[in-house]
């Protein structure tokens, strides 16, 4: 094994982590702020990878010009989403649970949706850049890589920015943090919540344009991938910490990759799975989070 | 004094138990009423009730002549009606500056000048070098000033405190009876629920006593301190 292959593989793992933590960034600002176990969010995941094809299909717009219309589009749906499924869960015993089966409800169908309009085929965005790959500092790497990288670090950028800079963004680390408090300092919870769950679903969704940039092929049951991907790099990250699902899943696209170099090809899945167990076990607030962070 | 708050046959059951049983008392205008009693007495389910963490059995609570009963805590609080708590509910990963501008989310100023206020009002308690430090490196004490703090940033016209001298160092518990003896000159109402009798009764022209979801006395300071009924309760049989 050459050392240029396994700096290869170091940057193919930043890149996909970075992605991955994007989508456990706006996993875990759901959770964060209304203890709701998404389990639909790969789904909008898939969506958001659906989309540019329909986009480049029927308008011939560029994948990376399609981001402000998705996260638009999807910002929608997730705030339409939220008022008719959660004032139910919020009167639920336990909302957790509820929510967790609510979703799964939401994940099969919008699966399902996903089957109809684009059939059962794993499907790709045919669009390429040029030139296709780029060779920096004697690595190859796909341009499409680069520019999802790119773009993902922007997105991290505008998404620190709102958090730790804007006065609703604030609002909303301070949800995280003591949901209990929030209501009784004049602010509403539940609008507050609404944001964050449509910026939540906005983010997933233009999260997945990137992803149909750099995956090879997505399907309308890939959600469910995409959703445990999410839940072990918030873990690995501190549940309810969006900077450190960022790097939670650096690391666990970094752990992915290496993986693939050094283990059996049908062992590689695994390494994920033992990283959730292990920060579980040795470091349930997680690899970023700090024990009694609420 | 006409009555900024008018809590009318309050009744808090849970489940078999009764925690508040038929209360019913005033605050006027600049006012400040002490609230006191032996733990489990009922003083922080009607806090509680107040500021609509709870939503009572039954009774009515009214405040500047609008029924409150059945409305949301942020709802309340932007009715006029602040609280701090026993336990601080502080952001402690954030700095004291955010804590302060969480409550002004919806305010139209700029962020410059919320920023500014927030600094001075700091400054007024002797934090302001510690306003870029985490909540949660702040003492106890401390935190319970920058709690009160952060209510005023939303500017409420009644303030449930309570228990804000448990566990404060003296010269602390000094800054925040300071605090409240200027707010209440500025005009502000307090009901001051603590255990701490010695404050209360410096603070407070009014007093109620509370023994088990009841009211057992009310009136001033020397009323309450020979009252036999009081006595028993705090002291026993």
């Amino acid at each position: 094994m050459t050392t240029l292959l396994l700096f290869q593989t170091l940057v193919s793992g930043i890149i996909l982590g970075a992605l991955y933590g994007l989508i456990g960034c706006s996993l875990t600002i759901i959770y964060g702020t209304m203890r709701v176990v998404n389990f639909a969010h790969g789904d909008f995941v898939v969506a958001g990878c659906y989309a540019p094809l329909v986009l480049l299909g029927l308008l011939g717009l560029n994948p990376l010009l399609s981001i402000p219309l998705v996260f638009i589009g999807f910002f929608g749906l997730g705030m339409a989403l939220y008022y008719l499924i959660m004032p139910r869960l919020r009167r639920a015993d336990d909302p957790e649970l509820a929510s967790f089966l609510s979703f799964y409800g939401v994940s099969l169908m919008a699966g399902a949706a996903m089957l109809y309009f684009f059939d059962a085929d794993t499907r790709s965005l045919n669009y390429s850049f040029h030139p296709s790959v780029l060779h920096i500092a004697g690595l190859l790497i796909p341009t499409a890589r680069v520019v999802a990288l790119a773009a993902g670090l922007v997105l991290i950028a505008l998404l620190t920015w709102f958090l730790y800079r804007t006065l609703p963004g604030k609002a909303l680390r301070a949800t995280i943090m003591n949901p209990g408090a929030i209501g009784i300092i004049g602010v509403d919870i539940n609008r507050l919540s609404g944001l964050a769950f449509g910026m939540a679903i906005g983010l997933a969704a233009v999260t997945g344009v990137l992803i149909a940039l750099v995956f090879p092929a997505f399907g309308p049951f890939s959600g469910m991938d995409f959703t445990l991907i999410g839940f072990v790099v918030i873990v690995l990250g501190g549940l309810g910490h969006p900077v450190g699902a960022i790097l939670g899943g650096v690391f666990y696209g970094l752990a992915e990759q290496l993986s693939i170099l050094f283990l059996p090809q049908s062992l590689s899945p695994v390494v994920g799975f033992a990283l959730l167990i292990g920060t579980v076990m040795l470091r349930p607030a997680g690899l970023f989070g700090r024990v009694g962070l609420r | 004094m006409s009555a900024l708050l008018e809590v009318n046959d309050l009744r808090m059951v849970f489940g078999g138990v009764v925690a508040v049983h038929g209360l019913s008392f005033t605050v006027p205008q600049h006012s400040i009423l002490g609230l006191i009693g032996v733990n489990g007495s009922g003083k922080s389910t009607v806090m509680h009730c107040i500021n609509g963490l709870y939503h009572p059995t039954s009774g009515s609570i009214r405040f500047r002549g609008r029924e409150l009963t059945g409305h949301k805590p942020h709802e309340i609080a932007a009715a006029g009606i602040g609280r701090t708590f026993q336990v601080p509910r502080l952001f402690r990963r954030m700095t004291l500056v955010e804590n302060l501008m969480v409550p002004v989310l919806n305010d139209a100023r700029p962020t410059a000048e919320i920023i500014e206020r927030a600094e001075h009002m700091l400054a007024g308690v002797d934090l302001f070098h510690l306003r870029h430090n985490y909540a949660e490196e702040l003492s106890g004490g401390q935190q319970k000033l920058v709690e009160l703090l952060r209510v005023m940033m939303f500017d409420p016209e009644l303030i449930l405190l309570d228990e804000p001298f448990a566990g404060v160092h003296p010269s602390l518990c000094k800054v925040f009876i300071d605090q409240i003896n200027r707010l209440s000159e500025q005009g502000k109402s307090f009901i001051l629920v603590s255990h701490d009798l010695t404050s209360v009764y410096r603070l407070s022209r009014h007093i109620l006593v509370l023994d088990q979801g009841e009211k057992i006395a009310e009136g001033g300071a020397e009323d309450i301190q020979d009252h036999p009924d009081v006595i028993e309760a705090f002291l026993g049989r």
